[in-house]
C-alpha cells in the first residue's frame, strides 16, 4: 500500500462509470431490434420511418445511464470550474451505490427491451397499422428502467455531501 | 358526444331509379350498406329475391383503373419533381370535376396513348438490353477479321470458343497441331476468365478434330452475326443503340409532355373509382325483376338528410332502432380540442358499439403528461410552431391531420410545463451568460425546477396519477349505473375510493400540519370498514361461501394493482428529468471550450446536434408514455375495445377531394 488511497472521488467515479454501463443494454437492445427493423424493411422500404421508431425505443436507457453519470459528476464537482469536492471514502461509496439500479437495471431492461421492439417490428410487417400497440408493448419494459432511474436519482439526491 | 347513436335503414326501392340512387347515395356518404347473406338463405325471401350482380362491369372498371394507374407511374416516373413532404389531395370544386368529366372520351384518348407510349417504352428497353448483351459477346472478338460468311467454306470450318483463363493458351495451340494435323488454330483475345480462340480445320476430318478440342476443353461458341466481320458488327450494334437510345429519349420527351395532363387523369382515375365503387356495392343490393332492397346503418344525426333522398327517389323504407344487445358500427364524434385526440383512442381500439368513448375524459391529462414530460419551453415552441405551420401550409385529413393537431395543444402544455419548471432549451440561458458574459442569467422558474426539488414532483405526479385512475374508476361506475346496476358501482368503486382516500389520509394525515387529530382515527376506521365491505362483496359472483370468501379477499389484494399503477405516473418526473439534464448534458459540453470565437462554436455546434436530438429522441418517449399511461393505467379499469368501425358508403376518392357547393 504505498499510498495508494482510495478516497472517495475514486468510488464516485466508478458509480459515474457504472451508471454509464448501462448504455450497454440500450446498444444491445438497438442491435437486436436493428437486426429485425432490416429484415422487414428489405420486404417493403416503406416501413423504414416505423421500423426506425421502434428500433429508437431501446435507447433511453443509455440516455438514463447517461442521465445519472452526468448528476454524479456533476455533484462531486467534477464538472463545474471549481474543481472536485473532497469527498471521504463513505461518500464515494454511497453515490457508487446509487448509481448501481440504473446501470445494472439498464443492461438487462436494455436488451429485453430490444427484443420487445424486435417483436414489434416483426408486428408492423404484418399490420403496419397496429403501430402503436407494438409501441406500448415495447414501452412495458422500460418502465423497469424507469424506476431504477428513479430509484439512482433519489438515492443521489438524498446524499449529503 | 363520443359515439354516435346509429339507425337501422330498410329500403325497398324501383330498379329504374337504382343507379341514381346508388350515385346520390354516395354523395351523400353517410350510409354502411351491409351485406345481406342471410336474407339470401332464409326461405320466405329466397324464392322472391336474388342477389344483385355487377361482377361485369367491376371487371371492366378494374382493367380501366389498372391502365390508369400504369399511366400515372409512368408520368411519376418521367416528371421531374421533388416529393412532396406529405401527400395531400387536390381541393376541386364539384362543378370543376364534372366539367373536366365532360371531356372524358379525351381524356381516355389521351390515357391510351400514354400506354401506348409505356408499352413502346419497355420494348425499346428489351430491344437495347438484348443489342448491349449482343456487343458485350462480341466485344472480346473486336481484333477477329475473318468474315462471317468464310466460317464455313467447302472443304474448311472455322470455330469459334473459349477456354479457360487458367489454361496456357501456348499449351493448348502446341497440343492442337501434335494431336491432329487437319486444325490450325489462333488465340484471338485474352482476358482474366478465358482465352478466345478460333480454330481453323479441314472439314471431312471434323470428327477427329472435335475430338480433340474437346479433350482441351474447349468451349464452342456460336458468334451473334450473320456476315462481315466483327468489328463492323459491333459498329452496327453501336448504331443501333444509339438510335433506340434516341427513340427512347423521345418516348420521355413524350410523355413529359403529357405534365399538364396528369391532374386531369387523376380525377379520371378517381371518377372511374367511384364507378368501381358504385358497381361493388350493387353485390350487397338485393333485387327481383322491378325493385331493389337494402337494408344499411346511418348515424342518427344524419336521419333528415338520409329521408330526403329516399323520398326524392321514390322509395318505399322503414327505419328500427337497433337492438339491445346488437353491435352497431362505431363513429366517434367529438367536439373543438378534444377530437384531435381521438387518434389516440384509434390507435388502441375503437370503442365497443355499447362501450364508452373514452377520448373526451383523457384528452386534457394525455396533453398534461405530455407536457410534464417533455417539459421544456423552447421544445414545447418549437413543436407547437412547427404543427401550426403544417396545418397551414397543407391540407391534411384523416389519422393525420388529427395527430398533428394533437401535438399542437400538446406543444404548448409543454411550453407551460417548461415555463413552470423553468427551462428553456434546458438551462442555455444560464450556461451560456455564465459562460460567455461572466454573470449568470437565469430563465425565469414560476413554479419550481424538478432538478433541484424531485420529491415534489414525484409527489405531484402521483397525486395527478391518482386522480387518472379515480376518473377512469368513476367511468366504470357510470357505466355500471347505466346498465341497471348501481350496486356494482358502489361495491366495485364506491368502497374503493374509500378505502384508498382514508388509507391516505390514515397514513399521510398526520404529517400534515393542522389537520384534526381525529382525521387519522376517522380514517383507520373508514378504511377498514370499506375493506371489509369490499372483503364481503368482492366474491358475490363466486359460488359458495368459501369460493366467496376467496374471491373477496382476492379483489382486496387488487389494492396491488392501485399501488402498482398510481406508482407508473413516475415516469413523469423520470422522462422530465431526463430531457431536463440530457439538454444541460450537451448545454455543458457546448461550454467546454471556454468563451472566445472558438467556445462560440463549439456552443453553436454543440447546440445544433444535442437539441434536435434530444427533442426527437424525448418527443418520442413523451409520446410513447402518454399513450402508455392512458392505455394500461386508464383504459384498463373500463375501456370496452373492439368495435367496427362505421365505414359509409362514399365517395373514396385517392387524388382528388370533390368539394360540395351546399345548396
Amino acid at each position: 500500500m504505498n499510498g495508494i488511497t482510495f478516497d472517495g472521488i475514486f468510488f464516485a467515479m466508478v458509480g459515474a462509470a457504472i451508471a454509464g454501463l448501462a448504455c450497454c443494454g440500450s446498444a444491445m437492445g438497438i442491435g437486436i431490434a436493428g437486426q429485425a427493423a432490416s429484415g422487414v424493411v428489405s420486404e417493403d422500404p416503406k416501413k423504414f420511418g416505423q421500423a426506425l421508431l421502434l428500433q429508437a425505443l431501446p435507447g433511453t436507457q443509455g440516455i438514463y445511464g447517461l442521465l445519472i453519470a452526468f448528476v454524479i459528476m456533476n455533484k462531486i464537482g467534477l464538472l463545474g470550474g471549481s474543481g472536485a469536492l473532497d469527498l471521504t471514502m463513505v461518500q464515494g461509496l454511497y453515490i457508487l451505490a446509487s448509481a448501481v439500479p440504473v446501470g445494472l437495471v439498464g443492461i438487462v431492461s436494455g436488451s429485453a427491451q430490444g427484443k420487445a421492439a424486435a417483436a414489434a417490428i416483426m408486428l408492423i410487417s404484418k399490420r403496419p397499422e397496429e403501430v402503436a400497440k407494438g409501441m406500448v408493448y415495447t414501452a412495458m419494459v422500460e418502465t423497469y428502467a424507469v424506476l431504477a432511474l428513479l430509484i439512482s436519482f433519489l438515492m443521489l439526491n438524498s446524499i449529503q455531501l | 358526444m363520443a359515439i354516435a347513436k346509429m339507425e337501422k335503414l330498410a329500403v325497398i326501392g324501383l330498379s329504374s331509379e337504382q343507379g341514381t340512387f346508388i350515385e346520390e347515395l354516395m354523395r351523400l356518404g353517410v350510409v354502411q350498406i351491409n351485406a345481406q347473406e342471410s336474407k339470401l338463405c332464409d326461405e320466405k325471401w329466397n324464392g322472391l329475391i336474388q342477389k344483385d350482380d355487377a361482377g361485369k362491369w367491376v371487371s371492366k372498371w378494374e382493367a380501366e383503373l389498372d391502365r390508369i394507374e400504369n399511366a400515372l407511374i409512368l408520368l411519376d416516373r418521367f416528371i421531374d419533381r421533388k416529393a412532396p413532404l406529405i401527400r395531400e389531395r387536390a381541393r376541386i370544386s364539384e362543378r370543376e370535376f364534372d366539367s373536366t368529366l365532360e371531356y372524358e372520351y379525351e381524356i381516355r384518348r389521351q390515357m391510351l396513348r400514354l400506354t401506348k407510349l409505356s408499352r413502346r417504352y419497355s420494348h425499346m428497353l428489351l430491344r437495347e438490353n438484348k443489342a448491349i448483351t449482343a456487343r458485350q459477346a462480341l466485344l472480346p472478338w473486336q481484333s477477329y477479321d475473318i468474315p462471317a460468311q468464310d466460317y464455313k467454306t467447302q472443304s474448311t470450318q472455322v470455330w469459334q470458343g473459349v477456354i479457360p483463363g487458367m489454361n496456357d493458351s501456348a499449351d493448348f495451340l502446341k497440343i492442337l497441331t501434335d494431336k491432329t494435323g487437319y486444325a490450325d488454330a489462333e488465340v484471338v483475345h485474352s482476358d482474366n476468365e478465358q482465352h478466345y480462340i478460333s480454330v481453323v480445320f479441314y472439314e471431312p476430318a471434323a470428327e477427329e478434330v472435335q475430338c480433340v478440342l474437346r479433350d482441351l476443353g474447349f468451349n464452342r461458341i456460336a458468334l451473334p452475326i450473320n456476315s462481315g466481320s466483327v468489328k463492323e458488327a459491333i459498329e452496327e450494334l453501336e448504331a443501333q443503340l444509339d438510335a433506340l437510345r434516341d427513340e427512347r429519349k423521345s418516348i420521355v420527351e413524350q410523355v413529359r409532355s403529357f405534365e399538364s395532363f396528369e391532374p386531369t387523369l387523376k380525377m379520371y382515375y378517381d371518377e372511374i373509382a367511384m364507378r368501381k365503387d358504385r358497381a361493388v356495392i350493387r353485390e350487397k343490393f338485393l333485387v327481383t325483376d322491378s325493385t331493389f332492397y337494402l337494408e344499411g346503418w346511418y348515424p342518427k344525426i344524419a336521419r333528415k338528410k338520409v329521408e330526403a333522398l329516399l323520398l326524392d327517389r321514390n322509395c318505399y323504407y322503414e327505419i328500427t332502432q337497433p337492438g339491445k344487445e346488437e353491435e352497431t358500427p362505431v363513429l366517434l364524434l367529438n367536439k373543438g380540442i378534444v377530437q384531435p385526440f381521438e387518434a389516440i383512442t384509434k390507435l388502441y381500439s375503437l370503442p365497443a358499439s355499447r362501450g364508452i368513448d373514452a377520448t373526451p375524459f383523457f384528452s386534457f391529462f394525455y396533453a398534461l403528461f405530455f407536457g410534464m414530460m417533455l417539459s421544456d419551453a423552447a421544445y414545447g415552441i418549437i413543436i407547437t410552431a412547427g404543427t401550426f405551420l403544417i396545418r397551414r401550409k397543407y391540407h391534411l385529413e384523416g389519422m393525420l391531420k388529427q395527430l398533428v393537431d394533437m401535438f399542437f395543444f400538446c406543444g404548448i402544455s409543454t411550453t407551460f410545463w417548461g415555463l413552470m419548471f423553468g427551462s428553456f432549451f434546458g438551462d442555455i440561458i444560464t450556461q451560456v451568460s455564465t459562460n460567455f458574459f461572466g454573470h449568470a442569467v437565469h430563465f425565469p422558474t414560476l413554479w419550481f425546477s424538478p432538478i433541484n426539488d424531485p420529491m415534489k414532483l414525484l409527489f405531484f405526479s402521483l397525486g395527478l396519477g391518482l386522480i387518472h385512475v379515480f376518473l377512469a374508476m368513476g367511468i366504470s361506475a357510470y357505466m355500471a349505473i347505466r346498465d341497471g346496476q348501481p350496486m356494482d358501482a358502489l361495491f366495485d368503486t364506491g368502497f374503493w375510493y374509500i378505502l384508498i382516500l382514508s388509507l391516505i389520509g390514515y397514513l399521510g394525515g398526520g404529517m400534515v400540519e393542522g389537520a384534526p387529530a381525529a382525521l387519522p382515527v376517522v380514517c383507520k376506521w373508514l378504511a377498514l370498514g370499506s375493506a371489509l365491505g369490499i372483503v364481503a362483496t368482492g366474491g358475490r359472483q363466486k359460488k359458495g361461501i368459501i369460493g366467496k370468501i376467496v374471491g373477496g379477499l382476492g379483489s382486496l389484494y387488487g389494492i396491488t394493482g392501485y399501488l402498482s399503477d398510481v406508482l407508473s405516473y413516475s415516469r413523469i418526473l423520470a422522462l422530465g428529468l431526463a430531457t431536463g439534464v440530457i439538454s444541460s448534458v450537451f448545454n455543458t459540453l457546448g461550454t467546454l471550450a471556454g468563451s472566445g470565437l472558438m467556445g462560440a462554436l463549439v456552443m453553436l455546434l454543440a447546440f445544433c446536434i444535442g437539441h434536435p436530438y434530444n427533442i426527437a429522441i424525448n418527443a418520442l418517449g413523451s409520446f410513447v408514455h402518454s399513450c402508455r399511461l392512458q392505455y394500461v393505467e386508464f383504459f384498463g379499469r373500463f375501456y370496452q375495445g373492439g368495435g367496427e368501425g362505421f365505414r359509409p358508403f362514399c365517395e373514396n376518392t385517392k387524388y382528388v377531394t370533390i368539394l360540395k357547393e351546399e345548396l
